[in-house]
């Protein structure tokens, strides 16, 4: 059973003047428990309206899905699932505390288990003091930290996360990633989706490319960080001092490597020369 | 500059309104009151407007004749001549209004009786409304109690007069108003039926335009009895009827001169009865 | 739903515009004062005052709470928060509307208790002829409040429709307005005077709005607990389940309505 399995997605929004928009076409992905997925792709390629289907915020025109093998047509799909929204927004007359046992509620969490369940998620995310303040004084980053720990709150299989770094300070980013990082050792699902190609590279397994409300590529990180080896950098000191820089094709870096040896300099660093992850995701896109 | 134009502004009004203020709420003091009962929009659209809130309209539009009338009595010096009835027709139609927006409105039906009868002179216009008041008011003797009054002592209708007054009796528990009845039911007993009903309403009056309405008319016909009884006591005496009030007063039956609080003077008519020439109405004096 | 009826509740308490409404609440300090400007009837009028002022307040609280409530969750963008819980739209509906409706009871009950204060305080003032009956007070409040609740539901039921809080807020009002005419513009239209005035059709559009209108007028129990009339109880029956039937009618269309709405 997938964590999550989309098949043959498709939406078409109704637009203006009877003209409609087609903005999935028939998307299909399987995402594997324990498995973290980057759902990568520009600004309005159709990464939110997938997600958004997924929740059951919008309905498909086409195509099925399923979370833990159940259908997301039904409240239950999502009850495995901890979301966060792009931009979230809370209600803001309530404090942190009562949104997250709004939430738990929810999630059909109850006494102990959810008063503690509380507790640990507002410490980890560094909202224990302002826990009793209401969401409408809080700063953004806060808000995006309340939004984490509905996420985590009922310790789901699952986790949807759509732009979960947009608009965080540097901070704010290293902590999202640290708690991807530390789902991913726990053996849980993450599917998040970016714009952001540093993000992909440092915490995703496997990598999904949309754009125009189609899937491109879908492969995993190494795979594609592999594929785009171009040679290598070598620097080699030679005995006067003076150090030389080369780049290698991978075929000749053997060679070069024991001329230099049997020339009695020493080499001081080889580095691989690729084409990052946002070379790739720009050559996908088409720019 | 938003601030200078701020302070301009602000200034400029301050003093625009400060010279303005004084002549305009002048202006407003000085409007004839008859221009005050305002215009009403007809009981269609004000039952149409009020909703679900009839009640409290009828009461506002009961308000606006009682204040309209007070502003009419309290203006006068006290022993000073009233100088004139006041928009009747005006108020008529405000206290007609209520009554169809709350047919239960007591206030409505009381201040109706005073000024319909004893000012407008309209006596069956009075009884139609009372009749109509009797049908809701079902277990209040006033309303049968004033419309009596009006049958025996202004249309002369005694037989009508006796069916109210036994009404009246029935709802009251109060044999009273049976023996009133025929004690009264002749056109002799006119003067005492009048003071006894006068009596009694100034007795029961809270508002104090209306209370100071009733006793001017009773001391009126305080006087008027007066004069009755020199003028009963001369014929008894002499075996003629006197020809003036002033004879009275020289022959010393009247101890002193009558005073007609609304500002005529009595004279006696060719039968003997007592009447004055402001025709103990507001404003119809000085000739 | 519970959930989301206390999560409700609470929204309202802390509103700033319940606030605002509640403040005219002040009036009631003044309404034995007002009342004693009667003239034959102190006791009565501070009964009218009392039951209008509750009404007043009761009617904008119904149109502003009702009709922002859904329109400020998809607004300020909670709604993907909140309708992306393990929730279904009923469940999310129907708590919305309970949270109002039991909201609406918590205000007419303290509202009524100060009322019966402000009668109470007119009536030892001014004892009246006819003693208020307690108990007729108590049905016109809780015949208002179920009024109201029923404007709630209109008010839901357009706000699932519409995407700005112009149709929910001004269609309330003009459901109001218009509920409180339409018994009388059906009883003109079928009258033998408007036989010849009124056309065929006119009369038949007129028949078809007064049904589908919600007929308010028969909440309105003021006169009879005013002037102590006892009410008809086979009426006081029709018309609570005229309230049942017609504001089920309303939260199963909001909820059916409300269920394809998608949140772009």
């Amino acid at each position: 059973m997938y964590a999550l399995e989309i098949r043959g997605l498709g939406k078409t929004f109704r637009g203006k003047k009877l003209r409609t928009v087609e903005a999935l076409k028939g998307i299909d992905l399987c995402v594997e428990q324990g498995e973290v997925l980057g759902f990568l792709g520009p600004n309005g390629a159709g990464k939110s309206t997938t997600i958004k289907c997924l929740m059951g915020l919008i309905r498909p025109t086409v195509g099925s899905a399923t979370i833990l093998g159940r259908d997301i047509a039904s409240a239950e799909a999502r009850t495995s699932v901890g979301y966060l929204p792009e931009n979230p927004a809370f209600y803001d007359y309530l404090s942190a505390e009562e949104y997250l046992l709004f939430v738990g509620r929810a999630f059909g969490m109850q006494g102990d288990l959810l008063s503690r369940r509380c507790e640990e998620v507002l410490k980890q995310l560094e909202l224990w003091e302002p826990r009793r303040r209401l969401i409408r004084t809080y700063s953004k980053g806060m808000v995006q930290r309340v939004g984490l720990a509905q996420v985590l709150l009922h310790d789901p299989e699952v986790y949807i996360l759509d732009e979960p770094m947009s608009g965080l300070d540097p901070i704010g980013r290293a902590l999202v990633k640290e708690i991807v990082l530390d789902l991913k050792r726990r053996g849980k699902c993450v599917f998040f989706s970016t714009h952001i190609t540093d993000d992909v590279e440092k915490v995703c397994d496997r990598v999904a490319v949309i754009n125009h409300g189609e899937l491109k590529v879908v492969d995993r990180v190494e795979n594609i960080l592999m594929r785009g080896t171009e040679g290598y950098a070598v620097s080699i000191a030679a005995a006067d001092g003076s150090v030389e820089e080369r780049v290698v094709a991978e075929a000749q870096l053997q060679g070069v490597i024991s001329d230099a040896v049997a020339a009695g300099r020493s080499i001081l660093k080889v580095e691989p020369r690729r084409k990052s992850m946002e070379a790739f995701f720009l050559d996908i896109v088409g720019h | 500059m938003s601030r200078h134009v701020a302070t301009i502004l602000l200034l400029a009004g301050l003093i625009g309104y400060g010279a303005v203020i004084v002549p305009f709420a002048g202006y407003m003091r000085a409007k004839p009151v008859e221009e005050k009962l305002g215009y009403v929009p007809s009981v269609k659209v004000l039952k149409s407007l009020s909703v679900d809130q009839k009640e409290v309209a009828g009461a506002a539009l009961v308000f606006k004749v009682l204040m309209y009338y007070g502003t009419l009595m309290g203006d006068l010096p006290k022993g000073a001549i009233v100088n004139g009835p006041g928009d009747l027709p005006g108020m008529s139609r405000l206290l007609h209004a209520a009554v169809q927006l709350d047919p239960y409105n007591m206030d409505a039906y009381y201040f109706a009786q005073g000024i319909l009868t004893w000012d407008a002179h309209q006596y069956q216009v009075a009884n139609n409304l009372l009749d109509y008041g009797m049908k809701y008011r079902t277990w209040d003797w006033f309303l049968p109690f004033f419309a009596g009054f009006n049958s025996a002592y202004f249309l002369k209708d005694y037989k009508k007069a006796a069916h109210y007054y036994d009404l009246a009796g029935d709802l009251s528990g109060e044999p009273l108003y049976k023996s009133l009845a025929s004690r009264y039911m002749q056109e002799s007993g006119e003067t005492d039926l009048a003071i006894a009903y006068l009596g009694g309403m100034v007795k029961t009056a809270k508002n104090e335009a209306v209370k100071k309405s009733y006793q001017l008319r009773l001391s009126a016909f305080q006087e008027v009895r007066r004069i009755e009884q020199a003028r009963d006591r001369f014929r008894a005496d002499k075996g003629s009827l006197p020809i003036s009030v002033e004879q009275l007063v020289q022959s010393g039956y009247l101890k002193s001169v009558p005073v007609d609080p609304y500002g005529g003077s009595f004279y006696l008519g060719p039968d003997g009865k007592v009447a004055t020439t402001s025709k103990f109405a507001l404003g119809v004096t000085k000739k | 739903m519970l959930n989301i009826m206390m999560v409700t509740l609470k929204g309202i308490f802390r509103d700033r515009v319940f606030q605002g409404i509640m403040a005219l609440a002040v009036l009631f300090l003044f309404i034995p004062s007002a009342a004693s400007l009667s003239m034959r009837q102190v006791t009565e009028l501070s009964v009218t005052l009392s039951l209008s002022l509750i009404s007043f307040i009761l009617l904008l609280l119904s149109v502003f709470l009702g009709g922002t409530s859904l329109w400020r969750d998809i607004e300020r963008r909670y709604s993907y928060s909140v309708l992306s819980l393990p929730l279904r739209r009923s469940s999310y509906v129907l708590g919305r509307f309970l949270g109002l409706a039991l909201f609406m009871l918590l205000t007419s009950t303290v509202l009524g208790l100060a009322s019966c204060a402000a009668i109470a305080v007119s009536s030892t003032l001014y004892p009246a002829e006819r003693p208020v009956v307690w108990g007729f007070l108590l049905l016109a409040l809780v015949y208002a409040t179920l009024k109201y609740v029923l404007l709630v539901a209109v008010a839901l039921l357009l706000s699932t429709v519409s995407t700005s809080f112009f149709l929910p807020i001004f269609g309330t009002i003009c459901t109001y307005l218009a509920s409180g005419i339409s018994q009388q513009v059906y009883e003109y239209v079928h009258s033998p005077a408007a036989a010849q005035a009124v056309s065929p059709m006119l009369k038949q559009a007129v028949t078809v709005a007064y049904y589908l209108i919600p007929n308010l007028a028969g909440f309105d129990l003021k006169l009879n607990a005013i002037y102590g009339v006892a009410p008809n109880p086979g009426g006081l029956a029709l018309t609570a389940a005229y309230f049942l039937t017609y504001t089920a009618i309303l939260l199963g269309a909001s909820i059916l309505v409300f269920n394809r709405r998608e949140m772009k």
